[in-house]
């Protein structure tokens, strides 16, 4: 069982006593689903932006597929992770003025020089895995939101990341919209990639998730198997927090 | 009793309105003399550029003329409409060199050039230097290093604190002070560049705002894909950004266009100048209201133009819509 990230009591706050990170440790294995929990500015998402270098650390340990990423790291460091960490926003951030198809093969392109030829067909078919085979010709604006994050998906897929990062992927889509995505977030899991997904969802954590991660005030609550979690959550604040979602 | 009164009023005005375009209608068959400016349409086109060369200048704007027809009228499809940035990329040098000569063409001192060639490449010559300028002073007022901040901001108030012909002037005087000995920079050259300077920072100011208006994520979404920040700013920022910015791109152009008619009071013969001198000509004494018409008619004509290719552009470069 090989560690994909390691974090070590990592630290970060935006402003002077206020800590979005507050002593945050935590292992991810290789082929785990780890879902994140918690009320909004609890720290999640601040978390998995450190995982590829959107945040900076103040300080703590962070090792990301054996690249360290401490409050030192320098910008070509993290490029390096970039490429073997994939990540999907809440508001799907695609490229409005590139087509479907150009969107999921800039980066092998420009970042990996795969060639074009190739980049397309491998776009196609992870097009084709997420179910909108016939939108690549079309624009972003032209998508429902649903289709558009299942594009955002395949796009972080085309690098053939080792992790992906998931944050609120389905927050803004409507109710309706949610299980295509989470659908398609599933059969990524069942395929054996490592994902952590900070979520809301929670069908998705109790089903898909190897371990659920609760966190509050900067600071992890508790790190749970699902089943524990949901029926029988250790900490009174989770029970509390989970009270209030159901 | 109001109806009353508002028949009345729209009646004369209608009567008002009549009797004015009609005496307008009337002046511009019977009344104007067009001589003045029928008999100097070359000179109108090309200046004082010499007779045998003639041929030049008028290629060029005859190459401007088809190349705006194609751009708008021509093919939505096919090689022809992948040709059409590239013909417009050659069209500047292919008219430089048709207007200074050199290379296998007899050279043609800056001096003789005039007319509506000569305002053409001013706001060629200008508006191309200016935006690549305007681009990097965007760029350096929304840098994290303050002195690059600092120095870009302070050129781009300072431009806009200045008015163009006090620039313009300065451009004349002290540009000589900047080159070594021996450097001569002609009046042209000269009035381009300082042209120039003083568009690119209104340039770098809409530039800015078609910046400002892409949201801080979409840098995020290219770096995490693994983009380098430069290649962030050419593939995703800045392509955006321009879109956003082209309709007041476009206003600069326009003013660019009218601008130019500033550099007859630096004593260069383009449109405005021409127009000067021939009324300065005692066989056309008094004929100002004909010689300005036809000026206006033709920077009328030549704006048009102009707003018509950048609403083309506008719709090239907006995806969904051109993909219809």
């Amino acid at each position: 069982m090989t560690i994909a990230i390691r974090a070590t009591d990592l630290v970060k706050s935006y402003s002077p006593g206020l800590r979005a990170l507050d002593g945050v440790s935590l292992d991810v294995t290789s082929g785990e689903v780890l879902v994140v929990m918690g009320p909004s500015g609890s720290g999640k998402s601040t978390l998995i932006r450190t995982f590829n270098g959107l945040e900076t650390l103040d300080s703590g340990e962070l090792d990301v597929l054996g690249v360290r990423l401490d409050a030192a790291h320098e910008e070509r460091q993290v490029r390096a992770i970039r490429e073997r960490v994939g990540m999907v926003f809440q508001q799907f951030n695609l490229f409005p003025h590139l087509s479907i198809l150009d969107n999921i093969t800039l980066a092998p392109i420009k970042v990996q020089k795969r060639a074009k030829a190739a980049a397309e067909q491998r776009a196609i078919e992870l097009l084709d895995q997420m179910g909108i085979r016939e939108q690549a010709r079309k624009y972003p604006a032209q998508l429902s939101g649903g289709q558009q994050q299942r594009v955002a998906i395949a796009r972080a897929l085309a690098l053939d990341p080792e992790v992906m990062l998931f944050d609120e992927p389905t927050s803004a889509l409507d109710p309706e919209r949610v299980k295509e995505v989470l659908d398609a977030m599933r059969q990524l899991a069942q395929g054996g990639m490592t994902m952590v997904v900070v979520t809301h969802e929670l069908g998705f954590a109790r089903e898909v998730a190897d371990r659920v991660m609760f966190m509050d005030q900067g600071q992890v609550v508790e790190t749970s198997d699902p089943q524990t979690f949901f029926s029988n959550a250790r900490e009174e604040r989770s029970r509390r927090f989970l009270s209030q979602m159901m | 009793m109001n109806r009353w009164l508002d028949r009345w009023l729209t009646l004369l005005l209608l009567a008002l309105i009549g009797w004015a375009g009609w005496s307008c209608l009337h002046w511009l068959w019977r009344g104007a003399d067009w001589t003045v400016v029928m008999t100097n349409l070359p000179l109108y086109a090309v200046g004082s550029y010499p007779e045998a060369e003639r041929w030049r200048p008028l290629l060029c704007i005859a190459a401007v003329v088809v190349l705006i027809a194609i751009t708008l009228f021509g093919p939505r499809q096919g090689g022809w409409r992948r040709a059409i940035p590239l013909l417009w990329s050659g069209m500047a040098p292919l008219g430089l060199w048709l207007l200074a000569g050199g290379l296998g063409l007899a050279p043609v001192g800056t001096q003789s050039w005039g007319g509506f060639s000569l305002t053409l490449l001013l706001t060629a010559g200008s508006g191309m230097l200016a935006l690549p300028l305007g681009v990097l002073l965007a760029l350096g007022r929304r840098s994290d290093l303050p002195v690059l901040r600092g120095s870009s901001t302070a050129y781009i108030e300072l431009m806009r604190a200045v008015p163009l012909i006090a620039v313009l002037f300065f451009g004349q005087l002290l540009i000589p002070l900047f080159l070594p000995p021996g450097v001569e920079l002609n009046r042209v050259l000269r009035a381009v560049l300082a042209f120039a300077l003083f568009a690119a920072a209104y340039i770098a100011e809409d530039v800015r705002g078609g910046l400002q208006a892409i949201p801080p994520t979409q840098r995020e979404a290219a770096m995490v894909l693994g983009l380098s920040p430069r290649q962030t700013l050419q593939l995703v920022v800045l392509p955006q950004a321009f879109r956003v910015a082209l309709p007041s791109l476009t206003n600069q152009a326009v003013g660019l266009l009218q601008n130019t008619s500033l550099m007859a009071i630096l004593g260069l013969v383009e449109l405005l100048g021409i127009s000067r001198s021939l009324l300065a000509n005692p066989a056309f004494i008094g004929r100002y209201l004909e010689v300005y018409i036809w000026l206006a008619a033709v920077y009328w004509l030549a704006c048009t133009a102009m707003a018509l290719l950048a609403r083309h552009l506008e719709i090239q470069l907006d995806p969904v819509r051109s993909a219809r």
